[in-house]
């Protein structure tokens, strides 16, 4: 027996949304919550080497689709809602060289762009973001002040951050303050 | 974040993404070891001045197992490896 029935509300649903800070600078950032479409970790079996090419033929085709952030280990990541049947056509793909382990409703994303986005995340992070180093398409899970992301590029000035559900407001709150300086346009509904 | 780990999966990271479990020169004892063995695994350590090898985990970047080689007094760190075995890992 169902006492009440469950509403699924996005998780930055009711987060601070608008303009805020510095006017004008002409490196404003934009803060923007992402499709919680798919998010599926991927993990390589045990003395599995090579799996890249078979990782991308689950990803969407979307070139930072496929995110490696350790040995063996992914985030598959795109826009659209899979089916339990498309997850585990998937999964059949990998043929025992992979699992996957859908988080799609386990973790949010954060799109973030702009001239400064590099020295935003900077304030957070100690990867360094140089162009010349982290390139469109990689990806680092690292910490962001005390909360656990995965960082990746997307583009030239932008970048999308993945956060654990329970954290994604308290980072998107962060996001903002650390953006002040330059200004920050934020948008909180998909 | 003065004090930087090369993670040889990640790169240099600062101390805060790792958690360190301590020597890493320890060996398991048997199941069917005394109690004294298991005793002195889990609770006896030494406390050693200058080179030494410890675990470390990198909790908040690949989540791998590193064995971390540093001295204890200047933290100069000499060798930071993957503490599984080569081709043990995906
Ligand atoms: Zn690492």
């Amino acid at each position: 027996m169902v006492d009440f029935a469950l509403v699924h509300r996005p998780a930055l649903a009711g987060a601070k949304s608008g303009s805020f800070g510095a006017p004008a600078t002409g490196n404003r950032i934009t803060l923007a919550a992402l499709p919680e479409g798919h998010v599926l970790q991927v993990l390589g079996s045990k003395g599995s080497a090579g799996l890249e090419d078979l990782i991308r033929q689950i990803a969407d085709g979307n070139q930072t689709a496929a995110r490696a952030y350790g040995p063996g280990q992914w985030f598959v990541v795109g826009d659209a809602t899979l089916s339990p049947t498309e997850i585990a056509g998937k999964a059949a793909l990998l043929s025992g060289k992979a699992s996957i382990a859908e988080q799609s409703h386990g973790r949010i994303r954060i799109g973030m762009s702009g001239g400064s986005v590099e020295a935003v995340l900077a304030k957070g992070t100690a990867v360094d973001l140089d162009r010349a180093k982290f390139p469109v398409g990689r990806s680092a899970m690292t910490l962001i002040g005390h909360i656990s992301a995965l960082i990746t590029r997307t583009g030239d000035e932008s970048f999308e951050v993945m956060v654990l559900r329970g954290f994604a407001e308290s980072l998107w709150d962060e996001l903002i303050q650390m953006s002040l300086e330059f200004g920050v346009d934020a948008r909180a509904t998909v | 974040m003065a004090s930087l780990i090369a993670c040889p999966h990640c790169g240099p990271r600062p101390k805060e993404e790792f958690t360190v479990r301590g020597d890493a020169g320890i060996t398991r004892p048997a199941p069917d070891a005394r109690e004294d063995a298991w005793y002195a695994y889990v609770y006896l350590r030494d406390n050693p001045r200058g080179r030494h090898k410890e675990h470390w985990h990198h909790t908040s970047g690949c989540r791998r197992w590193l064995i971390v080689e540093r001295d204890t007094v200047t933290h100069a760190v000499y060798a930071v490896t993957d503490a599984a075995a080569q081709g043990e890992t995906a």
